[in-house]
């Protein structure tokens, strides 16, 4: 079966200062897939899901070489859209940050940068992102309290709605559940599954079940490097190289 | 033996800290105290909304007086001294600046006193109200009033009359109404000018400006270093800038409230800088990556986000800015001048609350009393705003921390 890609990242070098943080790194990133990137605490992970949206250039000192194509254009020309980038490929932190406003203004707040201003058009782009979210049965009726009110699992999931409601392509996640409790990450790995027949997902993990559980692709880092790539259950099942093996053996990290 | 030398040693220590620290709230009592137990006695409605200087009115009472023999009405006391003939009442007060006077107390409202024909514009006509003072009175009988004689021997005087050659009246003045239009003028006019370019000037330091130049950190110590410059020297450069700038391009001719509003905003500009750019640096990064993730432009996270979680900091910014402002003198003095003024014009000198009190203390009977009933009126201005400012600032942390 032959799989689009929606990234392609050729020979990406990426140094902070001094300090190189990637290593040649080539991969592509199908479309309407799960894609996990895993790996030991300091290995590049993040900081490859974050040259995706550009997010590194908000780091001083950041320098990228290499090539990074979103649906064939080299987003590190100089003449890129870096706006229009983060609007087709939405993210989700680590940490659930929602803005200091309201529920409905949280997810609002996007499309509304974007110069949205009719409030028939934004009650639906909201109550849309919310229900393909999973929550809007728990916050229709609260939409004017502050986003800070909900729990930290339910928080998770409206930036994911926040993220839904501009309509991406493609959803970076940076560990979404890794400051969560074990129900609102089963609630969060369950929307996932949702989503992807929608929405191309990158989710980095340090939970090595979790990308087994979600993932369709997995990649392996290791200091900077990209040690294997492959379908999920190769992966977790007959992995070819050594390190990885022992990685997800739990023989470290 | 050693060991209890110690322990008095450090009992001694107690001992001096602790009364250290009684001395500067003991200090800060007694300045309170003093300011009140001088002042209160003058603080009146009167006060605040009279002008300083009095207008005085000379009139003259011609024509043939009926016999109508008015009632003292029954809401008066005694110390109201009632003249039936006439049916005016007088009594003693004490003015604006604490000095006593004859008060025309009550006036019926049928007296013949009540309108009376101008002696110094003629055809006009003066109307005798409540509240004025009462100066001198020649009549036609050639018995005067003055002042200093007291109510009871002027009632006696009126009722004897039948004409009045030559009365003469004031309004009581010495009020500072003119002095707190000026600083509530000042106050908006320096934070119209200083507040969008201080903020301004924040948001360049803390979010656009490059993260770790040098040049940016040495020009946020000057800032802050700023805020520590006397502001006499301010008041130099409005004297020497700001008033012949506004003196060219508007009708003013020499110190200006436009020049004072500009030397003021130069004040509290660092204050601003400074208290802005604390909001902003505690605003977590999650909010600004949050926002540049969902495909916003650097400005509308900055507006949208940022500073709407800093409005709290901004707000406290404005409070020490107008705190700044009405205790401000010596600049003023310079930038603005000295002179007290009834009708506040943008263009002409005139004085706030604090150079008001420089004023009455400079000349050769300072008036503490008055200077103090002014200090009041500036210390429960600034606790009021003290206040809104805190129940505002809750009040919006409340809304966005908590449910």
């Amino acid at each position: 079966m032959k799989t689009e890609n929606v990234f392609q990242i050729t020979n990406l070098n990426l140094h902070y200062g001094t300090k190189q943080a990637l290593f040649d790194i080539a991969m592509e990133i199908p479309k309407n897939q799960v894609t996990a990137l895993i790996g030991p605490s300091g290995c590049g992970k993040s900081t490859l899901l974050r040259s995706l949206n550009r997010m590194n250039d908000l780091i001083d000192n950041c320098h990228v070489d290499g090539l990074v194509q979103y649906e064939n254009d080299d987003i590190y020309d100089k003449n890129y859209d870096v706006i229009n980038l983060r609007t087709r490929v939405g993210m989700v932190f680590q940490k659930p940050n929602p803005f200091p406003m309201s529920i409905f203004d949280n997810i609002a707040y996007g499309p509304r940068c974007q110069g949205v201003k009719d409030k028939k058009t934004l009650n639906e782009i909201v109550k849309n992102a919310l229900v393909n979210s999973a929550l809007y049965d728990e916050v229709k009726d609260r939409l004017k309290e502050a986003a800070t009110s909900l729990s930290g699992g339910q928080q998770q999931r409206l930036c994911i709605a926040r993220a839904i409601a501009m309509s991406p392509e493609v959803i970076l996640m940076d560990e979404p559940t890794s400051a969560l409790d074990p129900i609102a990450t089963a609630k969060i790995e369950e929307l996932i599954q949702e989503l992807k027949k929608d929405y191309t997902i990158v989710i980095v993990t340090h939970n090595m079940q979790q990308a087994a559980r979600i993932s369709d692709n997995t990649a392996f880092f290791l200091m900077g490097e990209l040690i294997e790539y492959d379908k999920t259950d190769l992966i977790f099942s007959q992995p070819s190289k050594k390190q990885t093996e022992d990685y997800i053996t739990g023989r470290f990290g | 033996m050693k060991h209890s030398k110690r322990r008095r040693l450090d009992f001694l220590f107690q001992g001096v800290i602790t009364i250290t620290s009684m001395i500067g709230l003991f200090l800060l009592i007694a300045i309170f105290a003093y300011v009140f137990k001088q002042g209160s006695g003058l603080l009146s409605w009167d006060l605040l909304t009279s002008d300083y200087y009095a207008t005085t009115y000379d009139t003259y009472y011609s024509d043939q007086l009926g016999d109508e023999v008015f009632e003292k009405p029954s809401h008066l006391d005694e110390s109201v001294y009632f003249s039936s003939k006439w049916g005016i009442g007088f009594s003693t007060a004490l003015d604006n600046e604490g000095k006593s006077y004859m008060l025309i107390a009550y006036i019926d409202s049928n007296s013949p006193l009540r309108i009376l024909p101008d002696k110094n514009n003629e055809g006009e006509v003066v109307e005798i109200t409540e509240n004025q003072a009462l100066l001198k009175v020649i009549f036609t009988n050639y018995t005067i009033i003055m002042s200093s004689e007291g109510p009871e021997n002027a009632a006696n005087l009126f009722d004897a009359a039948d004409g009045i050659i030559d009365m003469i009246t004031t309004t009581s003045g010495k009020g500072i109404r003119g002095s707190i239009i000026t600083t509530l003028y000042l106050i908006i006019l320096t934070l119209i000018i200083a507040l969008p370019i201080g903020v301004l000037s924040a948001i360049y330091l803390r979010e656009f400006a490059p993260k770790k130049s040098k040049i940016v950190e040495i020009l946020r110590r000057l800032i802050e270093m700023l805020t520590g410059v006397p502001s006499i020297i301010f008041g130099l450069l409005g004297a020497a800038v700001f008033i012949p700038f506004t003196s060219t391009f508007t009708a003013a001719d020499g110190g200006n409230l436009i020049s004072g509003a500009l030397t003021l905003a130069v004040i509290v500009l660092p204050v601003i800088i400074t208290s802005t750019d604390e909001a902003l640096k505690v605003i977590p990064d999650d909010f600004r990556q949050a926002s540049l993730a969902l495909g916003a432009t650097k400005t509308q996270t900055t507006f949208k986000v940022v500073l709407k979680s800093a409005i709290p900091g901004i707000l406290s910014a404005v409070l020490l800015s107008v705190g700044r402002i009405i205790g401000e003198s010596a600049a003023l003095i310079y930038a603005i001048g000295t002179a007290i003024k009834d009708q506040i014009i943008l263009t002409e000198r005139s004085t706030s609350l604090a150079v008001h009190i420089w004023s009455i203390m400079a000349g050769e009977t300072p008036n503490f009393e008055l200077a103090s009933a002014i200090s009041i009126i500036i210390l429960a201005v600034v606790l009021v705003l003290n206040l809104i400012v805190k129940f505002i600032a809750n009040k919006l942390s409340y809304e966005s921390r908590t449910s």
